[in-house]
């Protein structure tokens, strides 16, 4: 729809689903920073500057969902999105060689943690940095409602493959694909088949008995839910901090133990998600009395398409994956349900899942900001490994900055780091929910579950806890 | 079918539709990963106007074997 906007007309779009549900995390009492992305990209290479700020004003032109902008309409309240041409811009740059590690960290967290004029404004900033021991790249932080990681991911290998043609002649990477094109094919969703589809699906799901709320410290906030509430067979949570403020403490698994996860899932056909996800929602059962039934929120990229996977912007949604498992399944039993359950989820991802965690909240009475999952959960395939097999052998590191706020109470995600391939486990918290000795506890159990379900998957789930 | 089939595969993967056969299989042959597979599933199911079993489904390994299965529910 057009609109004019400061005297110039556009063409707006309405928010996605996806988008929407960003948002709401902005609602759910925190505040604007939470929703920025904060990442640094750095290459052990002389870097010449010219050519990457070159790099960089391309990849932005190439990419719309870097040119978003959103727009309140002053009469009806509506938010609506749109795209602003490409201007070329002047990338600062920063000289940080003679900083101590740390204090770049603080640095660049700090600016993560400067929120944007969400209306209006522009919605990224990217700046040229030089770290110690050689390292050159860029760091940018970006709002939420424009990228999510998967966008970050291939934002970032664009700008180095363009780079690298334009310094080192490799062949230029082919074009991003249309984030509006993107935003005009979820459009085409509302109403269609498909989502007559998806609707019955999540409609079935909300037909079955009330789900138990799992928290990764155990029952006891459940317990003093119902005490508060007069009511002893409350089965929904409510996890939510006050002011979103957070933090992030991530732990790296070696290649060697890595090894072991990738060849489990290719010896019996899983995939790594549902290993790690069964491992999880073991320690869940285990911290609450061996409970049958388990929900964790699955969080899915929506990338399978050529497209979707090079259109930037965000496509993130998020479901509850429940599991009902007696202790006796046995290992390869629970892995195979869950990834059962997330193969259904996958194909009726594209619902809107405000409307499922709403329907849930309505049907079962839950209060606002309601839940039956305690942890957030996504395993993150694509990496920039890639990246640093194309620059043969320069050593590459990503970092990823916090805003000091935190979405959601218990956000776990695993990554491959792109030097080794080793799985990184990052654990998003939010401060009033978690400390990182809870975190210490969870990760721990988590490694032990995984690693004694890998060497006994006949083992039944009740064997695996006890040898926990 | 085959042509509708591959028009549908071809958003997924970067494979040219002429070498898609009903022989080819999805992950060795077309690169397809298991998320791939079950969101091409979806656009598949309401394009063909089918109901899929997302267990039954997955024994399919080729697109013949898909087309098939897309056959089978059609009747």
């Amino acid at each position: 729809m057009l609109k004019n906007i400061g005297g110039i007309n556009y063409e707006c779009y309405p928010l996605t689903s996806a988008q929407l549900l960003n948002l709401t995390n902005i609602k759910e009492g925190t505040t604007d920073e939470v929703e920025n992305i904060g990442a640094g990209q750095y290459l052990k290479m002389d870097i010449n500057i010219a050519a990457l700020r070159e790099a960089l004003n391309r990849a932005v032109e190439r990419c719309e969902s870097m040119r978003l902008r959103l727009w309140k309409d002053p009469d009806t309240g509506e938010t609506w999105q749109y795209v602003v041409p490409y201007q070329n811009e002047y990338f600062e740059y920063y000289d940080f060689s003679a900083w101590k590690e740390e204090s770049i960290n603080d640095t660049l967290n700090k600016w993560t943690s400067q929120p944007f004029d969400t209306f209006g404004g522009k919605l990224s900033r990217i700046v040229i940095i030089t770290l110690p021991d050689g390292y050159n790249g860029f760091y940018y932080n970006v709002h939420h409602v424009c990228m999510d990681s998967s966008s970050v991911i291939a934002f970032t290998k664009d700008v180095i493959e363009i780079y690298c043609s334009l310094f080192y002649g490799m062949p230029y990477p082919k074009p991003m694909s249309s984030y509006l094109e993107s935003v005009k094919k979820d459009m085409q969703y509302e109403g269609s088949k498909k989502q007559q589809r998806d609707e019955e699906y999540w409609q079935k799901q909300l037909e079955l008995p009330e789900p138990m709320y799992t928290d990764y410290t155990g029952p006891g906030r459940l317990m003093q839910l119902r005490k508060d509430n007069k009511n002893k067979k409350q089965k929904w949570g409510l996890l939510a901090s006050s002011d979103g403020k957070g933090n992030t403490i991530t732990y790296e698994l070696n290649v060697e133990s890595t090894m072991k996860i990738m060849e489990f899932a290719k010896q019996y056909d899983l995939p790594v998600s549902a290993i790690i996800l069964h491992a999880i929602r073991t320690v869940l059962a285990k911290f609450n009395n061996d409970s049958t039934d388990v929900t964790i929120t699955d969080l899915v990229s929506r990338r399978s398409t050529l497209d979707n996977k090079k259109c930037g912007g965000v496509r993130m949604h998020a479901f509850p994956l429940r599991t009902i498992m007696p202790m006796n399944t046995t290992v390869l039993e629970s892995m195979r349900l869950i990834k059962k359950t997330q193969d259904e989820l996958f194909v009726h991802a594209d619902y809107d899942p405000l409307k499922v965690f709403g329907g849930l909240a309505e049907k079962f009475g839950g209060a606002p900001g309601s839940t039956y999952a305690s942890v957030d959960f996504t395993y993150q395939p694509g990496t920039l490994a890639a990246i640093g097999e194309s620059l043969k052998g320069i050593a590459f590191k990503s970092r990823w900055y916090s805003s000091g706020k935190q979405p959601k109470p218990m956000y776990i995600t695993a990554m491959h780091r792109p030097s080794d391939g080793g799985l990184n486990f990052f654990f998003g918290y939010q401060t009033e929910c978690a400390s990182p000795e809870e975190i210490e506890f969870l990760y721990y159990f988590t490694g032990r579950v995984l690693f004694r379900s890998i060497e006994n998957p006949d083992k039944t789930i009740k064997e695996i806890i006890d040898m926990t | 079918m085959l042509d509708k089939m591959k028009e549908i595969i071809t958003q997924y993967v970067e494979v040219d539709p002429d070498s898609i056969t009903t022989e080819s299989r999805f992950i060795e042959d077309l690169g397809f990963n298991s998320y791939d597979i079950m969101c091409m599933l979806g656009d598949a199911e309401s394009e063909f106007d089918v109901n899929i079993d997302e267990e039954e489904i997955m024994k399919c390994k080729t697109v013949g074997d898909l087309l098939d299965y897309f056959g089978g529910q059609k009747k």
